[in-house]
């Protein structure tokens, strides 16, 4: 029953933390982001791929989570 | 693939240059390059009659451009017959310009009077409201001063304070109502003596409040006197608006052609002027050079020759006299590729004699579009959708390519569903047991997550095999580190398979030696720090995680969905639900897969070949000639 209860933690703890840094990343580009996209509308595409770079982080947490839980 | 371009000379008499010019313009495929440098050659340069007319012209076309821009025709790029104008119909189009744009300008500064009073009035419509009663009574006032102003929210109980502080400095000799506006802020209607409004004045600028502005075209100071006429207004703005708008309207009905018409001719006589600078010249001759794409030289030539016979001379200038210089790009590619060619439209355009990737990126694109979606339903809907968009773009529109790039795409999530077994997830195994044909994603992740590594390991092996073929003529030695790397990436597996027994353990140590000399190899040749950029490398093949897991995430909230359907006990309202939460997945479902398939190509893959700031090919031609496919 313990085992269980870490190993689901720790599942979480893997899809939760980096979900944090990616939310966080995302906050920064997106504000920057949104900064430029005034000045120059035609970035608005490299802005949308930016946005997605953190999101690796959050990505590779959940394939840990499963490989955690598939164990 | 990038076409291949000639350097071309053009001698010919000096006396012909402005014919030679009008001629190049008229067929429309020669990109001017810089003017030729020489000692014996001195560069061209417009007379002042010239370059007077050329400023001219420079202002009139801003102003044609301002008033079609105003009229939504800008975009207009609808083909002009080519004319000959001559300096009178110059002098009419800029007058016209002066004209039209005088009155556009005039119509939109009282449109955005209007505006502004309508905005103004709305953000106290409900103090005006509430307190019309109290101001139009305002004549029983006539000994008392009145005072509109307004209250930021700042603190507890803002108007108590400018209460108290008036108890304070008036006793009861004043009235305060107040009114909450929807902004947060609170309106104060002030009524005192006259005899007080000194103090009032003082009570008020220690409380920093704002006067309440009245608009200038009521010309009052008060409000009091005007809100009445202020609320009439709300209703007769909306109509003096549309009266602008259909005035507006009137004048791109009756010089919009008229305007087009001009931008044209005044276009085309502006690039004539401004190319004649771009040559050099001697005391008898002229020298112009340009690019061309090699495929047209010979229809080129022709027509230089059926003009001017044999007193012009067209020579072919070899690679060693521009290799510094800038080849201007244009990518051709066959017609089942072509709109991948937008996909890669979103950077800058690839460096001339490098590789154009659109044709991997049309078979990589929709495959791991197509892995990620991996729906038989919600593939028919985005084909719907795609279908929808091709009939309604116009043919070679940049719309029209990204419904052709959406369909392609669809197809493959429709060929990887039924591949997957799911149609709007799991309902089609519910319904009438779809089949799994090739793996279960939900049951099969680790292997789904395998399969996925494996597909990213091809793709980045293929950017550092076309990385080598990109940097083999010129960079050498960068080819050969990127070689190195490719197989390191290649051997890691094998290593690793090998050592977990996954492939026969034999294979460990010739893999591990080849790899140990591929290192060696990398490092002569590209110093150690390549050895970070190659870990940096294989995490790029981890990247390709995503296919596994954001099809995973897709494909539960679909499961999520129909398991909704299930717990709500009328029917009805199940099936609305699940369609909800359809709707929602599919949306995230198109924007999800295009949004990390273009970052696996951006960065990951062209990270490892693509070498972009091409300057696109651009050639003298007439208006709305220049953009059109010349190969």
């Amino acid at each position: 029953m313990t085992d269980k209860l870490f190993v689901a933690l720790g599942a979480a703890l893997a899809v939760g933390l980096p979900a944090l840094g990616t939310g966080w990343a995302q906050s920064k580009i997106g504000a920057a982001g949104a900064a430029s996209l005034a000045e120059k509308p035609e970035l608005s595409s490299t802005i949308i791929i930016m946005l997605a770079i953190p999101e690796t982080m959050i990505i590779l947490g959940f394939v840990v989570a499963i490989l955690i839980l598939s164990k | 693939m990038i076409v291949k371009m000639s350097r071309l000379r053009i001698l010919g008499p000096r006396d012909s240059l402005p014919d030679v010019i009008k001629t190049l313009q008229d067929i429309g495929l020669l990109h001017l390059g810089n003017p030729p440098q020489s000692k014996a050659l001195t560069p061209f340069k417009l007379d002042r009659r010239q370059e007077r007319h050329r400023r001219y012209l420079r202002r009139a076309i801003q102003e044609v451009e301002y008033c079609l821009e105003e009229f939504r025709l800008g975009q207009d790029q609808t083909h002009v017959e080519h004319q000959e104008c001559t300096t009178s119909d110059y002098a009419r189009w800029a007058h016209l310009a002066r004209g039209v744009s005088r009155e556009v300008g005039r119509f939109k500064s009282s449109a955005a009077e209007l505006e502004e009073e309508q905005a103004l009035i709305l953000k106290y419509r409900s103090f005006l409201s509430g307190f019309e009663t109290v101001l139009n009574s305002d004549v029983k006032w006539t000994t008392a001063a009145v005072y509109n102003v307004m209250l930021h929210g700042e603190g507890a109980d803002p108007v108590g304070k400018v209460r108290e502080s008036l108890t304070e400095a008036l006793g009861g000799r004043f009235e305060l109502r107040s009114h909450k506006l929807p902004s947060g802020e609170t309106a104060l209607l002030i009524f005192a003596p006259a005899s007080a409004a000194g103090e009032v004045d003082r009570v008020l600028a220690e409380a920093r409040v704002e006067d309440i502005p009245v608009p200038a075209s009521f010309g009052a100071d008060s409000l009091a006197p005007v809100a009445p006429r202020m609320l009439r207004r709300l209703d007769e703005i909306p109509f003096e608006l549309e009266e602008v708008a259909a005035s507006l309207a009137e004048l791109k009905y009756s010089y919009g052609p008229e305007l087009l018409k001009a931008r044209a001719g005044i276009h085309d006589r502006l690039e004539e002027l401004e190319a004649q600078p771009l040559s050099s010249m001697t005391r008898r001759a002229f020298v112009v050079e340009g690019w061309l794409p090699v495929v047209a030289r010979a229809r080129f030539d022709k027509r230089l020759r059926d003009e001017f016979g044999d007193t012009l001379m067209v020579s072919e200038l070899s690679r060693a006299e521009w290799k510094d210089e800038e080849v201007p790009v244009i990518l051709h590619n066959p017609r089942v590729f072509r709109p991948f060619e937008s996909v890669i439209s979103l950077l800058p355009l690839p460096r001339y004699g490098t590789i154009d990737p659109t044709p991997f990126v049309a078979v990589f694109f929709p495959l791991f579009f197509g892995i990620m979606l991996g729906d038989v339903g919600y593939g028919v809907v985005f084909a719907a959708i795609s279908y929808l968009l091709i009939r309604k773009s116009k043919p070679d529109s940049a719309f029209r390519r990204i419904a052709v790039v959406g369909m392609t795409c669809a197809a493959v999530s429709i060929i990887f569903g039924i591949l997957f077994g799911e149609l709007f997830g799991d309902l089609g195994h519910r319904l009438f047991g779809m089949p799994v044909i090739l793996i279960d994603r939900v049951a099969a992740m680790q292997t789904m997550l395998v399969i996925t590594i494996g597909i990213g390991f091809v793709h980045i092996l293929l950017g550092l095999v076309l990385g080598v073929r990109a940097s083999y003529h010129q960079h050498r030695k960068q080819a050969v580190g990127r070689g190195a790397t490719a197989m390191c990436v290649a051997l890691v597996p094998v290593a690793l398979l090998s050592m977990l027994g996954k492939i026969p353990k034999t294979t460990f140590m010739p893999a591990a030696v080849a790899l140990g000399v591929f290192l060696v190899v990398l490092i002569v040749a590209e110093g150690p720090m390549a050895l970070i950029e190659l870990l940096s490398t294989l995490g790029n093949v981890l990247s390709y995680a995503r296919l596994m897991a954001i099809g995973t995430a897709s494909v539960m909230l679909a499961v999520v969905a129909n398991d909704m359907s299930k717990l709500v006990p009328i029917a009805a309202v199940g099936i609305l639900i699940a369609f909800v939460f359809h709707a929602i997945n599919f949306v995230l479902g198109l924007f999800a897969p295009t949004i990390h398939s273009l970052r696996l190509h951006y960065v990951e893959f062209f990270g490892k070949f693509y070498s972009g700031g091409g300057k696109r090919y651009r050639p003298f031609a007439h208006w709305g000639l220049n953009n059109q496919r010349i190969v």
